[in-house]
């Protein structure tokens, strides 16, 4: 990897390992690099913890998601989906544990997969991409069960509420629809840009970032990034972030938010941004709350750059992992 | 062993320079000066001072030794002192631990309630936007009872409309009727006047 690969490096996904002590982040360049957290944040930690303890190609075009099951990592390239078992990795074996790719209708286009995510209860793989449906597979089975059809543009993210078991998706033409798993229809679909206290026309329509929790929604995108009370379907915050948020998180009591401008945003639920935290790379993709840990509890950011900044506390950057 | 303290015994004697030395010199000056003086020849005075002085070298080899035993019973204190200070401390650190695991907690569970706080803000701005359901209420039913007046005065007004068409009507039928008959009259009367005037051409 030459240097100038390296400065021309964007980090588009970023998952932890179900043990907590190890990270893989995948970039434009199809590969993903495995880091181990638990070395990187010892008392004793050099500057090689700080790269990866294993990198390795793993799909053709720019690895836009990764997520991680209880023994898998799975990673989504073009049109692809690839598990490989977090044993193996940490024993730095890079052979898939299977590939699958879901039932395109037309097979001169392959569409990029831009957003996975599970839904536990059903055991489901979701997947959202740029054919502009969802893809439903069965973990177990590795079955594609069915195709939510409905937006008319690409979709960017996707959410489940397993209590109410309803599936969101935000895409480029604008909507947030939330489906329903068991019979696959849209139940309600928001389209967010029509508000105008959230509208900003001047970035467009497309809705890049969604998360829920219980009754709440953040979405954000071309519009500004909005709290949602799902219940009454309005729009109940809006924070004033100049830039389009790619991600944002609920945490404990704040919401945490990335995307363009060189900083990680806390916001509280009322609408108001408590603190801007500076980090290294100019405009962030991804960010990425380390819960299944009590020791290496750190929050990653990483976006167009090849440093992937951890913060062990909220209020600062702590170090930065490097490609 | 028993050389290994012995070492130890010498190195620390070494070291302690002071009483440690002089007293062994000590000693040693005494039992050659007693030795001696058992064994002068001299004058009972000179006799009665070397007996003197060695009464005194032995008060003060008394006096340094009392001190020293001070000194260790002092040392023994210090030390149960010290232990005692030690395990206080170990305590207090515990108790601390304890107390920020309780205070994390605390801490959590605020956030907890703040998140609450914050999400019920959030709704009771978006349900304040909305008017007040008394006041809508009340608008209702200021709007039902104008209604009910207005369809009254209709109604009135309808009944009078009527009442005033029936009696055109009445009035129009009896002017015709009258019309008829007075025709019907200056009919009847021009026959008979023609039958009058043909009667009497005859």
């Amino acid at each position: 990897m030459g240097p100038v690969e390296h400065l021309h490096m964007s980090v588009f996904s970023q998952s932890f390992s179900p043990c907590g002590r190890f990270l893989a982040a995948g970039n434009n360049y199809g590969e993903i690099a495995v880091f181990s957290l638990s070395s990187a944040l010892s008392p004793d930690a050099t500057d090689l913890s700080q790269t990866p303890i294993l990198t390795f190609t793993a799909h053709e075009g720019p690895v836009f998601s990764l997520f991680s099951t209880d023994s898998h990592l799975l990673s989504a390239g073009n049109g692809e989906i690839s598990a490989w078992s977090w044993a193996e990795l940490i024993k730095r074996n890079t052979k898939a544990a299977w590939t699958r790719r879901p039932n395109y209708k037309s097979s001169l286009e392959i569409p990029e997969i831009n957003a996975m995510t599970v839904n536990p209860t059903e055991n489901s793989l979701v997947i959202g991409g740029g054919d502009n449906n969802i893809h439903i597979m069965d973990l177990e089975s590795g079955v594609f069960k069915s195709v939510l059809q409905g937006h008319t543009d690409y979709i960017h993210c996707l959410s489940v509420r397993e209590r109410e078991g309803e599936i969101l998706s935000g895409g480029e033409d604008g909507a947030v629809r939330i489906w329903d798993h068991r019979t696959g229809q849209s139940v309600h679909c928001i389209e967010v840009y029509k508000y105008e206290e959230c509208a900003r026309p001047q970035y467009g329509k497309w809705i890049s970032c969604l998360t829920t929790e219980s009754d709440w929604m953040l979405c954000g995108g071309g519009p500004s990034l909005s709290l949602w009370h799902l219940r009454s379907m309005s729009p109940t915050s809006i924070f004033p972030l100049s830039g389009c948020q790619r991600q944002a998180n609920f945490y404990q009591d704040m919401i945490l938010s990335v995307g363009e401008g060189q900083c990680v945003s806390h916001c509280l639920l009322g609408g108001e941004v408590k603190a801007q935290i500076p980090c290294t790379p100019h405009s962030l993709n991804t960010l990425a709350l380390n819960l299944n840990s009590t020791d290496n509890r750190v929050l990653t950011v990483g976006g167009s750059s090849h440093q992937i900044d951890v913060f062990t506390n909220l209020s600062y950057r702590t170090f930065s992992l490097s490609f | 062993m028993g050389a290994v303290t012995d070492d130890e015994v010498i190195r620390k004697r070494l070291l302690i320079d002071g009483d440690g030395a002089g007293d062994d010199r000590r000693i040693n000056v005494l039992l050659k000066s007693f030795t001696k003086w058992c064994n002068s020849t001299g004058s009972p005075e000179e006799g009665f001072t070397q007996y003197q002085r060695m009464l005194g070298t032995l008060a003060q080899c008394e006096f340094s030794m009392g001190k020293t035993l001070l000194v260790y019973d002092m040392n023994l204190r210090e030390m149960e002192n010290y232990e005692k200070i030690y395990t206080d401390i170990e305590q207090n650190i515990t108790s601390a631990h304890d107390k920020i695991s309780e205070c994390k907690k605390e801490i959590q569970r605020a956030k907890r309630i703040r998140k609450n706080r914050q999400e019920y803000d959030a709704l009771a701005k978006v349900i304040q936007q909305h008017p007040d359901r008394h006041e809508t209420l009340k608008q209702l039913e200021a709007l039902d009872k104008e209604l009910q007046q207005l369809s009254h005065i209709k109604e009135n007004v309808e009944d009078k409309l009527e009442l005033r068409k029936k009696q055109f009507h009445v009035l129009l039928s009896t002017i015709q009727e009258l019309q008829q008959t007075l025709e019907n009259d200056e009919k009847s009367e021009n026959d008979d006047a023609q039958e009058s005037s043909m009667e009497n051409g005859e």
